[in-house]
């Protein structure tokens, strides 16, 4: 099997490429994908340990958390969406630096 | 066509994390399970079919999470139809 | 199903939208909120019978059916500081929801309003009752989809949306970042149970990667507890909530972080201790210094206690860094007084702003000629907040300083008396400005606000003052609190 330490370089990268979503993009949907993809790095992380416990056993822990994990991560999408259709009525654009009313 | 070089420093910064970081894991490893003990549930993958058998896991062991899970999909909703709802107009 | 209090709160949780079609068949618009507080009082009574029950056991826990569920199993774990923190939620909710009876009038959707505000304090109540990281991460959940919903709730307003938006996005990370770092406890451990986590890694070597795991559970437990670099979410969010969401927000979920923060770090990192505590106390003196210094130029009523907030959880973290039995003690205690002294200021800004119609610091002022009972408890919660003697404030904020000082941190005692020094600046303006001066056209229409958002704000600044005078019985509270927080052995071998 591929060594362990190559699934974790992955996730890794994706917790990586998550966070510079959240940082560099514009568009509101993108920010919310980007914490889809934060939340996904851990999944995959769940399952390769779960896989990994003991050669051609699955330890059901991390599979079970990752099933209810992913709802968590639905609704946290889902509650996103409401407030960007919202935005969208509001300020007629899709654009997070416009979002900059509140400061100081 | 205009260069961003905000953009391109930001690209470059990620891709040499993404690298530097890949290197160090795989140099380092990883401990994995070096402080567990022996498991009295493990599922084997070659004979036994893994859904029925992670689905009786979660309603043994992981019952308090799934109807907790319950109510957080309750109140999902009640957040979307709260954010959704209709004013009526004066 | 779970404790007591806890079925209470999520069966009332469930049950306030049928309430709610009672409401709309009769045209009566208090029936969800007499509802919600009866569930609340309710939930109170019952936490009350199991405060008995611990006091006399030690520690309660619920598990599954199975006899060794506790290393792979969910379970809940209750012991004198989940009692204490959650009596804090419901007493806060209370006031909260008996406020928002008359504060919420003119509102539509208030059936989801109290649905989602019962099931933010089952949330939280879930959180401090959880043994297991996976539960604490479920009913962690919980508290934050409502509360992202309750800071968005006045949708019609841009701010509402604007707050709530980048609300949801700093938070979101943050509970993936949780999530991230207990794969790695996962993977280094098998099990994500406390008392497993406990019994295995706490006398591990400090080793790479539970260095990586801590920078992220104090990254991710950071966003949620406002710790400097991640609070920007804090004072949008808490100027755009209605008013009785903002004293909760700030009273109790903010504090809600650091107790999982303190919980987390105390059972499962005891190898790291002194490299926790001093990075949780230099994160705690930039917090206490931001949150301090941006409240001295702010215009905005609201805006202002928020950034109040991030100081006084500046000065609980350095409390709760400490991890001694005085540390803690007054961690814990300022926890309490600033749930009550937060909750009074912005119940009463909440006051001033359904009379006037304006946050504006500047049109609001010499409203004491025409609200002078809301101005009367206004003064009395800032004059605590800024630690001056004979209130609430003072006796716990004095504890964390002597706490710090017997821990040997001294440069951090000696800034956080300069930070209570700033403190006292802004706070004193704020009176000058509600008191002293002439009143505007603005603050001369106002009348005094209505006798049902009065009197919770009568009842917590009459705390204030009893708490103040007579601060024994509370400070032995929190010290069993404190005191069952520390006993990491007695957890573990009353689970395994």
């Amino acid at each position: 099997m591929i060594p362990l330490v190559y699934y974790l370089a992955g996730a890794i990268a994706l917790y990586v490429i998550g966070m510079y979503c959240l940082a560099s993009k514009r568009n509101m949907i993108r920010l919310v994908i980007g914490v889809e993809i934060l939340m996904n790095a851990a999944h995959l992380t769940f399952i390769v340990f779960s896989a990994y416990r003991t050669v051609g056993y699955i330890d059901p822990l991390g599979h079970a958390i990752v099933i209810m994990s992913i709802v968590f991560a639905g609704c946290i999408t889902g509650v996103a969406l409401t407030i960007v259709t919202y935005a969208y009525r509001h300020y007629g654009t899709l654009d997070v630096r416009k979002l900059r009313r509140l400061r100081g | 066509m205009k260069i961003d070089w905000v953009r391109v420093a930001g690209l470059t910064t990620v891709v040499l994390v993404v690298l530097v970081f890949s290197m160090l894991i795989v140099r380092y490893g990883f401990p994995a399970f070096e402080y567990a003990g022996p498991s009295a549930e493990l599922i084997e993958t070659e004979t036994t079919a893994i859904g029925p058998e992670v689905s009786r896991f979660l309603w043994t062991y992981r019952l308090i999470d799934l109807i907790a899970q319950a109510f957080v999909l309750f109140a999902a909703a009640a957040c979307c139809v709260a954010v959704l709802r209709v004013e009526e107009k004066k | 199903m779970f404790t007591q209090p806890l079925d209470v709160l999520l069966i009332f949780t469930i049950t306030t939208p049928v309430i709610g079609w009672v409401a709309y068949k009769k045209a009566n618009r208090k029936i969800q909120g007499i509802y919600a507080a009866l569930g609340l009082s309710v939930t109170a009574y019952f936490l009350y019978e199991l405060y008995k029950e611990v006091a006399e056991k030690g520690v309660v826990l619920i598990v599954g059916q199975l006899p060794f569920s506790p290393p792979l199993g969910a379970c809940l774990k209750i012991d004198m500081l989940s009692v204490f923190m959650a009596f804090l939620f419901t007493i806060a909710g209370l006031f909260a929801v008996v406020y928002s009876i008359r504060y919420m009038e003119h509102d539509t959707g208030l059936t989801e309003y109290y649905t989602l505000l019962l099931g933010m304090i089952a949330g939280m109540t879930g959180v401090v009752f959880a043994g297991d990281f996976f539960t604490l991460f479920v009913f962690w959940e919980l508290m934050c989809l409502t509360s992202y919903a309750l800071v968005a709730f006045r949708k019609q307003r841009w701010e509402a949306i604007e707050a709530g938006f980048k609300y949801l996005i700093m938070s979101a990370a943050g509970s993936a970042t949780i999530l991230l770092a207990m794969s790695f406890l996962y993977g280094m451990t098998g099990t994500v149970n406390f008392a497993g986590l406990a019994a295995r890694l706490n006398n591990a070597t400090p080793d790479g990667w539970l260095y990586v795991t801590l920078t992220l559970i104090i990254v991710g437990f950071g966003i949620k507890a406002a710790i400097v670099p991640f609070h920007t979410w804090l004072p949008d969010a808490h100027s755009a909530a209605p008013s009785p969401i903002s004293a909760v927000l700030s009273g109790v979920m903010v504090p809600t972080g650091a107790y999982a923060l303190i919980r987390i770090l105390i059972l499962v990192f005891g190898s790291m201790q002194s490299v926790w505590q001093i990075t949780l106390a230099v994160f705690a003196v930039f917090t206490m210094f931001g949150g301090n210094i941006m409240a001295l130029w702010q215009n905005d009523l609201k805006r202002l206690l928020a950034f109040s907030t991030i100081a006084q959880m500046g000065y609980i973290i350095f409390g709760l860094s400490m991890a001694s039995l005085s540390g803690l003690t007054g961690g814990l205690f300022h926890i309490m007084n600033h749930a009550i002294m937060k909750g009074l200021l912005f119940l009463c800004a909440g006051s001033f702003i359904h009379q006037v119609k304006t946050q504006d610091l500047k049109k609001l002022r010499g409203i004491r000629k025409t609200m002078p009972m809301t101005s009367m408890f206004f003064t009395i919660g800032a004059i605590a907040i800024s630690a001056i003697p004979p209130l609430n404030g003072f006796w716990s904020e004095w504890m964390i300083v002597t706490a710090g000082l017997e821990a040997e941190m001294i440069l951090f005692s000696a800034l956080m008396l300069a930070n209570m020094i700033i403190s006292v600046i802004y706070y004193v303006r704020v009176i000058r400005i509600i008191i002293l001066e002439k009143p505007t056209a603005v603050s001369k229409k106002a009348t005094e606000a209505p006798a049902s958002m009065l009197i919770p704000t009568f009842i917590l600044a009459a705390l204030c003052i009893i708490i103040g005078v007579y601060p024994g019985p509370f400070i032995t509270m929190a010290s069993q609190a404190a005191k069952a927080a520390l006993e990491v052995q007695r957890y573990i071998s009353l689970m395994l």
